[in-house]
C-alpha cells in the first residue's frame, strides 16, 4: 500500500514542477508586455568578498530606479571564475545579460567579433562623458575605434611591503634590482619570507615578468609591440627579463611553492605580516587603507614602491597596469536602449563613490584633492597622474589562447622548467602563429 | 593469539577513522579562527578564542532561502532517480528481451560523459524549452545524470537476486508490477539505501549545473550561495570556513541520523507492503 | 513464466523513462558536442566547419596525450585502491562491533563538496606552514617538499586525496553486498573448518564478484573523466603538470575559448572510456554468473 502512496505523492509533485513551469512561463509574458521595463544586470562583486563593491552598487541602482521610473534592474551576482563560465556559456547561446561585466582588449575582441557587444559610442558621445574618463582608458574597450565596454576601475602595480619588517631590519625601499637583491638577502638571513607571490594564478607572476621587461625596455614598450606584432618577442630586452626573473627565483625572492600557492593564499601571507613584499595593482588598496576588517596596526604599517631600475634602465613612472573591468551592453539586448541609460549613469556615479566609498580608483577622472582621502591613496593618485606609460597586463592584451599560453609559460619560467630561451621562442612562435 | 590480532584489527580501522574523520574536526576549528590563526598559528591548533560572529556573518547574507532550495531539490531528485533506476534495472536484470545489452549500453554512456561537454547544449536546450532559470532544469538534469550510477550500483544486486523469486510470484499469479512493488523493490532496501545516500551527496554538492541554469536568487541552492564568500579582493578565510560547515552540516547529519532510518523505512515498507 | 517476464508493454513502460531521460539530456548533448568537435568555434558567433581538423590537431598535441597519461595513472591508482577498500569492508562485514558506526564515519570525506576537501588539503600541503611539512619538519625532514609546486610530485599529491575522498563509498557498497550474502553459506564453510582469510578469499569475493567489477568500472571511468579537486587545487598547473583529459578540455572550451577544439577533447575522452570500458568488461567476462 504504501508504494502506491509513494507513487501518488510522486506524480503530485511532477504535476507541482510541471505547474511551476507553466506559471514561470507566464510570469516572463506578463513582465515582457508590462508597462515597466527589466535590465538585467550581472556583476562580479559578491558581498561576501567584495562587500563595499557590492553595497555601492545596490545603492546606485537604487537611485537609478527612483529616477527613472519604468525601469527595472534585475541582479545577478557571481564570484569572478562562476561570472566568467556562465557568461562563456550564455555567449553560445546569445543570450548575455542586458548589461555585464566584461575585461580589456584580448577577452572582449571574440565577442565584438561574435557582433554579441553594443557599440557605446553614442553615450560616450552624450553628455561629453568622454571627457570624464582618464586619457587613454576606454581605448583599451575599443576596437577598431568603436567603445564596445566603458571602464570601471584603472590599476597601477607597485610593490607593497611591510615597513615594521623593513624597520626592524634597517631596510630601504630599493630602488634598482641590485639593491632589491640585497633586501632580499637580509630578509633571507633572519627566516623572513621576501615575497610573497601566489603564481597558481599565474598572472601574479606575469606581472613580476613584465616589470623586468619594462624596465629593460626604457622608453620603448616592448612587451606590448611583441604582442601587437610591431615588434617580436625575441627583442632581447625580454630575453634579458626572462633571465632576471629565473636570476630573482634562483636568490629566492619569493616564497618557497609560490607555484603551487593561490593569489588569494600569498596575499594572505602578506597581511599576517609572514612575507615582507608583495606585488599587486591596486585594486587592493582598500586592504591596507580603508578595510576595517584589517587591524590598524597592519594598515598603518605598509607603504609602497615602484619597481625597481634594472641593469640601470627604465623610468618609474612607467606602470604595469590598465583598466579592471568595464561595463558592456548586449547587442541583443531587448531593452538596450534603457540598458544605455542605465551604464552611462551607473559609471558616472560609480566615478564619484569608488574613491570614497569603495576605495578604488575609476576609470573616470577624480579630484584627488577635493576629497579627504588616506594619505597612501594620495600617493597613489600622484603617481598616476605622472604616470608616463601604463603596460597592460599582458594576459588582457592577448587573445584567450596566446594568453594561456602565456601563463603556462610563466609558470615554467618561475619553475625553471624551461630555459629564458624556449620562453621567448615559445611566445614568438604562439603569437606570430595568430597572425 | 585471537586477541591481540582483534586489538591490532581495532586500532587499524580506528585509525583511518581518524583520517576520515579528520576534515570534519578541521572544518570547525578552521571556521572558528581568524585569519591570524589560520596563517600564522600551528595548523592543528584548535583557535583560542572562537570566532562565532563567522557564523553570524553568514547568516545575515540571507542563507535561509539557498537552504530551503537545497533540501528540496536534493530530496525530490533522489526520489524519481531511485525510483526510474530501479524500474530501469527491473527491465535489463530480470526481464527477459533482445536489446536489454544496448539499452543498458546506453545508460552507461552517462557515466563518461564529461558534464561541462554538456554544459552547452543542455544550456541550449533548456533555454528553447524556457526552463532556463527555473528549478525543474536542475531537478531533471540532476535526476538524469545520477540515473547511470543508481542503476550501475543496483545492477550488481539485481543480477545476484535468485530467479526462484520470480517464478514463485508468477506461479502465484502476481502480476508483474506486483512483483517489482512488492517483492524485488522491498528486496532491494539495503542497496537501495546506499544509493539513496550516494545521490543525497551528489544533489547537494552539485554546482556547475545550479550556476549556470539559474539566475534568480530565490532558486539558487547552498553550493552556489557561499561563492559569495570567496572572491578576488578580500579573504575572509574564517568565514569561507563557517560557510562550508553550514553547507556541509544538514547533510552530515542527514546521514548520520537518517541512514539507519532511511534503511529501516524502506525495510519496513516492504514487510507491510 | 518467460512469456510474463517478456511481455513487451512492461519493458517498455519500465525503461522507458530512464532511456527517454537519458537519451535527451546526455545522448543528444553528446552528439552536439561530437558535432561541435568538427567545426573551427570560439563559442560566440558563426561557427565553420572543419572535418577532422580538431580531432587531427589533437592527436599531436603533446599537452593533450600528457593529460591523457594522467587520467590513465589516476585510474590504474583508484582501481588498485579497491582491493584496499575491500578488504576494510570484508573486517567491517565480519561482525565487527561498532562496523555500523565505522562504515558511516568512513563515508564522512564524500559528503563534502570539493571546495571544502580542496581547503583541506590546500592546508596540508601548503609548503611553509601546512600540515604535513609541519609534522615533517619537527621528524627532522630538512627542506620538505613543495607538494603542490613540483611537477614532479604534484600529480601524485593530488591522487592522494581523490582517493582517500571515495574510500567511503566504496566501502558502502562492499558491505552492503557483503551483507548480502546468506548466513547460511558462511555458517556451513566454518562448519568445515574453514579460517576467516579462506572464507573472505573463496567465498564471500566470489559471491560479490559482480559488485567487484560494477566498481571497477564506476573507479575506472570516474578517474578517466575526473576534473573536480584537480580544478580547485591546482588548475592542472604548474604547467600542465597536474593536468587530466576532463581540466584540459575545461580549459580549451571555457578559458582559451577554443570551443570547437574543447568539445573534441570531450569527445575523445568519451570514446577512450568507451573503449576502456569495453576491455574490461571483456577481460573480466565469465560464463557462468554465479547466484546463490
Amino acid at each position: 500500500m504504501k508504494m502506491k502512496k509513494a507513487f501518488t505523492v510522486l506524480t503530485f509533485v511532477l504535476i507541482c514542477c510541471l505547474l511551476m513551469v507553466a506559471c514561470s512561463g507566464e510570469e516572463d509574458e506578463n513582465s515582457a508586455s508590462g508597462d515597466s521595463k527589466t535590465v538585467k544586470f550581472m556583476h562580479l562583486w559578491p558581498e561576501g568578498s567584495s562587500a563595499q563593491h557590492y553595497k555601492v552598487v545596490n545603492q546606485i541602482i537604487e537611485d537609478f530606479e527612483t529616477e527613472n521610473e519604468g525601469i527595472d534592474i534585475e541582479l545577478e551576482v557571481l564570484s569572478n571564475e562562476q561570472y566568467k563560465e556562465k557568461i562563456k556559456v550564455q555567449s553560445t547561446s546569445n543570450e548575455l545579460p542586458d548589461v555585464g561585466m566584461t575585461w580589456a582588449a584580448g577577452y572582449m575582441e571574440p565577442f565584438v567579433d561574435g557582433n554579441m557587444f553594443a557599440s557605446l559610442d553614442d553615450i560616450l558621445e552624450e553628455d561629453n562623458l568622454s571627457e570624464e574618463f582618464v586619457a587613454g582608458t576606454t581605448d583599451a574597450f575599443s576596437i577598431d575605434d568603436t567603445a564596445y565596454g566603458l571602464p570601471l576601475e584603472l590599476n597601477i602595480s607597485s610593490i607593497y611591503y611591510n615597513k615594521a619588517i623593513f624597520d626592524e631590519y634597517g631596510l630601504e625601499e630599493p630602488t634598482t634590482l641590485d639593491e632589491f637583491n640585497q633586501v632580499v638577502d637580509t630578509l633571507n638571513e633572519n627566516d623572513v619570507i621576501p615575497v610573497a607571490l601566489g603564481n597558481r594564478d599565474a598572472w601574479t607572476g606575469s606581472m613580476w615578468y613584465m616589470y623586468l621587461a619594462n624596465r629593460l625596455g626604457g622608453d620603448e614598450d616592448v612587451l606590448t609591440s611583441a604582442i601587437d606584432r610591431s615588434g617580436s618577442f625575441e627583442d632581447p630586452a625580454l630575453l634579458k627579463a626572462a633571465e632576471h626573473l629565473q636570476g630573482l627565483v634562483n636568490d629566492n625572492s619569493f616564497v618557497s611553492g609560490f607555484n603551487g600557492l593561490a593569489d588569494q593564499e600569498a596575499k594572505s601571507m602578506f597581511m599576517e605580516s609572514q612575507a615582507a613584499m608583495y606585488l599587486i595593482a591596486t585594486w587592493d588598496l582598500p586592504n591596507y587603507t580603508t578595510n576595517e576588517d584589517v587591524p590598524q596596526e597592519f594598515r598603518d604599517s605598509v607603504g609602497y614602491f615602484p619597481f625597481p631600475q634594472v641593469d640601470g634602465s627604465g623610468d618609474f613612472n612607467s606602470y604595469v597596469g590598465g583598466p579592471g573591468v568595464g561595463l558592456f551592453v548586449s547587442e541583443n539586448s531587448e531593452v538596450k536602449e534603457e540598458a544605455k541609460t542605465f551604464v552611462s549613469y551607473f559609471v558616472k556615479e560609480w566615478g564619484e563613490r569608488a574613491v570614497t566609498e569603495v576605495g578604488i580608483i575609476p576609470a573616470t577622472k577624480i579630484d584627488g584633492e577635493a576629497l579627504d582621502l588616506p594619505e597612501l591613496y594620495v600617493e597613489v593618485l600622484d603617481d598616476l597622474n605622472n604616470a608616463s606609460n601604463i603596460t597592460l597586463y599582458a594576459d588582457v592584451q592577448m587573445s584567450a589562447s596566446a594568453a594561456q599560453v602565456h601563463l603556462d609559460m610563466i609558470q615554467a619560467l618561475f619553475g625553471g622548467e624551461i630555459t629564458p630561451e624556449e620562453f621567448v621562442k615559445t611566445h614568438e612562435e604562439t603569437l606570430a602563429n595568430e597572425e | 593469539m585471537h586477541r591481540v590480532g582483534y586489538i591490532l584489527l581495532y586500532i587499524c580501522l580506528g585509525v583511518v577513522g581518524v583520517f576520515q574523520i579528520f576534515p570534519i574536526i578541521w572544518l570547525v576549528s578552521f571556521s572558528l579562527k581568524t585569519n591570524q590563526e589560520i596563517f600564522a598559528g600551528n595548523p592543528f591548533a584548535l583557535p583560542t578564542d572562537p570566532k562565532w560572529e563567522n557564523y553570524l556573518k553568514v547568516f545575515e547574507g540571507g542563507i535561509g532561502t539557498y537552504f530551503w532550495n537545497s533540501i528540496w531539490i536534493t530530496v525530490v531528485a533522489t526520489i524519481l532517480t531511485i525510483l526510474i533506476a530501479s524500474m530501469a534495472t527491473f527491465a535489463i536484470t530480470r526481464m527477459k528481451w533482445k536489446l536489454s545489452s544496448f539499452v543498458l549500453g546506453i545508460i552507461m554512456i552517462g557515466l563518461m560523459i564529461p558534464i561541462h561537454s554538456a554544459l552547452i547544449p543542455l544550456y541550449n536546450m533548456f533555454l528553447n524549452v524556457n526552463l532556463i532559470d527555473n528549478p525543474v532544469s536542475i531537478v531533471v538534469t540532476y535526476m538524469t545524470y545520477n540515473l547511470p550510477i543508481t542503476v550501475m550500483i543496483l545492477l550488481g544486486f539485481y543480477t545476484t537476486l535468485p530467479r526462484e523469486i520470480e517464478e514463485a510470484a508468477i506461479i502465484d499469479g502476481s502480476s508483474i508490477h506486483r512483483l517489482f512493488f512488492k517483492i524485488i523493490l522491498p528486496l532491494s532496501a539495503p542497496i537501495m539505501s546506499t544509493t539513496v545516500i550516494i545521490n543525497m551527496i551528489y544533489n547537494w554538492n552539485e554546482f556547475v549545473f545550479v550556476n549556470t541554469f539559474i539566475s534568480s536568487d530565490k532558486f539558487k541552492t547552498l553550493t552556489v550561495g557561499i561563492q559569495n564568500f570567496i572572491g578576488q579582493y578580500m579573504t575572509d578565510w574564517g568565514a569561507i570556513g563557517a560557510t562550508l560547515v553550514i553547507s556541509v552540516l544538514p547533510i552530515i547529519i542527514a546521514f548520520i541520523f537518517f541512514s539507519d532510518k532511511i534503511m529501516e523505512g524502506l525495510s519496513a515498507s516492504a514487510v507491510k507492503g | 513464466m518467460d512469456k510474463v517476464m517478456s511481455n513487451k508493454w512492461i519493458i517498455t513502460l519500465y525503461i522507458l523513462p530512464a532511456l527517454l531521460f537519458i537519451a535527451v539530456l546526455i545522448v543528444i548533448p553528446l552528439l552536439l558536442s561530437g558535432y561541435f568537435g568538427l567545426m573551427d568555434w570560439d563559442g560566440i558567433g558563426a561557427m565553420q566547419f572543419i572535418g577532422l581538423d580538431n580531432y587531427i590537431t589533437a592527436m599531436q598535441d603533446s599537452k593533450f596525450w600528457e593529460s591523457t597519461l594522467h587520467s590513465f595513472l589516476l585510474a590504474i591508482f583508484s582501481a588498485l585502491s579497491l582491493l584496499l577498500y575491500l578488504v576494510v569492508a570484508l573486517i567491517l562485514a565480519s561482525k565487527i562491533k561498532g562496523a555500523n558506526f565505522l562504515k558511516k564515519i568512513y563515508l564522512i570525506p564524500m559528503l563534502l563538496s570539493s571546495v571544502a576537501i580542496a581547503q583541506l588539503w590546500i592546508k596540508v600541503y601548503n609548503p611553509s606552514n601546512g600540515m604535513l611539512n609541519s609534522i615533517l619538519t619537527s621528524l627532522g625532514v630538512e627542506n620538505p617538499p613543495a607538494w603542490l609546486a613540483d611537477p614532479n610530485i604534484v600529480l601524485y599529491a593530488i591522487f592522494i586525496p581523490i582517493i582517500w575522498q571515495y574510500a567511503g563509498f566504496y566501502i558502502l557498497i562492499y558491505y552492503a553486498a557483503l551483507k548480502n550474502i546468506p548466513e547460511s553459506i558462511i555458517e556451513a564453510a566454518k562448519i568445515d573448518g574453514a579460517s576467516p582469510i579462506q572464507i573472505a578469499i573463496r567465498i564471500k569475493f566470489p559471491l560479490i564478484m559482480t559488485v567487484f567489477k560494477v566498481t571497477i568500472v564506476l573507479a575506472i571511468v570516474g578517474s578517466l573523466k575526473y576534473f573536480d579537486l584537480i580544478y580547485v587545487m591546482t588548475g592542472g598547473g604548474p604547467n600542465g603538470a597536474s593536468e587530466v583529459m576532463a581540466s584540459y578540455m575545461y580549459k580549451l572550451a571555457f578559458s582559451s575559448y577554443d570551443f570547437g577544439y574543447g568539445s573534441a577533447i570531450g569527445f575523445l575522452l568519451l570514446i577512450i572510456t568507451l573503449i576502456v570500458t569495453f576491455i574490461i568488461r571483456k577481460a573480466t567476462e565469465t560464463k557462468d554468473t554465479i547466484q546463490y
